[in-house]
């Protein structure tokens, strides 16, 4: 079964007199241990998309699912446990706060979590990144393919079912953004999880199992 | 996470602060200095505040107190003092031909009203004078000289010391009783209490005694309401606090400001930690903290300042510095941090409640 279904999903925007539809109508799906990236022009809807996906965002119409579950009409705060539990994010500019260690920026999306101490799985995903001698490092100690790679340890720091990359490789280097890239795709298959990443890097593509494009707010295939 | 996040900017941490410092500090050391005020008012009146009054009533048959009201005023009052007197008003001529235009009072008990610059006040004053340094001064009066009072002679026992308080300066010429025997009545009776409630409670108990609704044979005045120095130190320090006030309430919109600046300077990252999952709560719950750490930081500070400043102001106005360690004015360094505290996290809760119901998709849009 999928682990992230949209059927027929539509966004509209109002702004004045003026309605944009950035998505008119998207069905899409994808399954654990896959990498999708969706591709398309700027302003054809990527973005939306992935915030529909990552329900940071409510449609239109149509239905959203997670692991077979309606969440379209999920009020804001089931969406943020949602989020909390089955979600990870990679931002483009990384978005890691700038007062706490690699370590700590890791654990944060459980440090407010009394219940769990999440520390140990925080350094052991900086260790299987490659940052196991970066812990206590801040952020502008970091070059930018290790603070996107601490970002991808935050991501998997709750053991989420979906990845959700929004151009992870955008501010990297050729090469950096290679190595950022096999690392996705062995945590990908070692943590059993979807990644849906959107791009217009040629490279991601290369390491997709399945590409999307979008257009207009439609999918081509 | 909270301490860090103010550790990142520090400057604006350090003024937002100091606002609450300077509001602490004015709030606390005006309070401080009405306490310092209050003090020393109380310890100056003090002579007057413990004193009751007692003279003829508006509906009395005599135009004075009678021996009788006398004697059954010191069998109602038998835990204070009972100084009947009488007076007049005399012009006293010195051999240079100065004069100088003064009240007689004609008392015994000279001893409980009047406090002496050179000689000893008698507890029964049976032949001798006592009169004001100043006027003995201008009539170039010294101890064992005669003054001379309706036909009889007064050698001065004592120089009274001149404004010993207010409204009793004017004592001038005390002599014996006797010395006015032909008064029948005591113009004034004067009770000293032990302190200005018990003060108070005689001046209940005598009216009550004496006096009807529209039968007022007595007018027994105490100083609760003969003065209203108590109503106006209230009003001076309700005026030294509003203006303490006014300084917290602008040290409150510098916190309002900074605490905004700051969250719409880290809207992006707020809409980071709502992508990741922290609920609204939480992120509510760390701006709060932050305003309150800010506002506990500023209040510390304010209240060690607010303390030196506190002793400093007690050593100007009462000459002890340790009176800042009373908790009547320690009290007021309580306040100042309280509400630095309860100002900081009021003016959080505006930007703190923005902040978490920001839509995550257009916080991260930056």
């Amino acid at each position: 079964m999928s682990v992230v279904e949209l059927h027929d999903v539509v966004k509209r925007y109002e702004s004045g007199a003026e309605i944009i539809d950035a998505l008119k109508g998207v069905d899409f799906s994808a399954d654990r241990g896959e990498m999708v990236t969706v591709t398309g022009p700027s302003g054809s809807g990527k973005s939306t998309m992935l915030n529909m996906i990552g329900l940071l965002d409510t449609p239109t119409a149509g239905v959203v699912c997670l692991d077979g579950r309606h969440v379209t009409d999920f009020s804001e705060d089931e969406r943020t446990e949602e989020r909390r539990s089955e979600l990870g994010f990679v931002f483009q500019d990384f978005h890691l706060l700038p007062m706490l260690t690699a370590v700590e920026n890791v654990e944060l999306p459980s440090m407010w979590d009394t219940s769990v101490d999440r520390r140990d799985r925080a350094i052991d995903l900086l260790r299987r990144v490659g940052l196991g001698d970066r812990l206590t490092h801040t952020p502008d100690e970091l070059s930018g393919g290790q603070k996107q790679r601490v970002a991808i340890a935050r991501s998997l720091i709750n053991e989420p079912d979906i990845l959700l990359a929004d151009e992870p490789t955008g501010n990297l280097d050729q090469d950096t953004g290679a190595t950022i890239l096999d690392e996705m795709s062995r945590l990908k298959d070692e943590e059993n999880i979807a990644i849906i990443a959107i791009t217009h890097d040629e490279q991601l593509v290369e390491y997709a199992d399945r590409v999307v494009r979008l257009v207009d707010g439609v999918i081509r295939t | 996470m909270a301490w860090r996040n103010l550790g990142r900017n520090r400057l604006r941490t350090a003024l937002a602060a100091l606002g609450i410092v300077i509001g602490v500090v004015a709030i606390c050391s005006l309070g401080m200095a009405t306490v310092a005020l209050e003090q020393q008012a109380t310890s100056q009146l003090g002579d007057l505040t413990n004193e009751v009054t007692v003279s003829a009533g508006a509906d009395s048959d005599t135009d004075g107190v009678t021996q009788e009201q006398v004697e059954e005023i010191r069998s109602i009052v038998t835990d204070a003092q009972v100084v009947p007197q009488k007076t007049n008003a005399t012009t006293l001529e010195a051999r240079n031909g100065a004069e100088a235009r003064v009240s007689v009072t004609g008392v015994t008990e000279a001893s409980a009203l009047y406090d002496l610059t050179e000689g000893e006040a008698p507890d029964r004053l049976q032949s001798g004078a006592l009169i004001s340094a100043d006027t003995a001064d201008r009539l170039g009066l010294e101890m064992g000289d005669p003054i001379e009072y309706d036909g009889q002679l007064y050698r001065v026992q004592g120089f009274i010391q001149s404004e010993q308080s207010f409204g009793f300066g004017g004592g001038d010429l005390v002599i014996p009783v006797s010395g006015l025997s032909e008064q029948t009545y005591y113009d004034t009776v004067t009770i000293i209490a032990s302190d200005g409630e018990a003060a108070t409670a005689i001046g209940e108990r005598l009216d009550t005694r004496f006096n009807t609704e529209d039968d007022e044979r007595l007018s027994v005045t105490t100083f609760g309401n003969q003065a209203q120095v108590g109503g106006f130190l209230d009003t001076l320090s309700l005026a030294l606090m509003g203006i303490g006030g006014i300084s917290l309430v602008v040290a409150s919109v510098a916190i309002l400001n900074v605490m905004l600046m700051s969250t719409v300077e880290r809207r992006g990252e707020i809409g980071v930690l709502r992508a990741v999952g922290i609920r609204r709560g939480e992120v509510l719950r760390m701006i709060l903290t932050e305003a309150a750490l800010l506002g506990a930081i500023g209040g510390l500070i304010g209240t060690i300042v607010s303390f030196t400043v506190g002793m400093i102001l007690f050593h100007l106005i009462t000459g002890d510095a340790t009176g800042a360690f009373g908790w009547a004015s320690l009290r007021y360094l309580v306040y100042g941090f309280g509400f630095a505290v309860v100002a900081s996290v009021l003016s959080g809760i505006y930007p703190a409640w923005k902040a978490a119901n920001d839509s995550p998709v257009e916080a991260l849009r930056g």
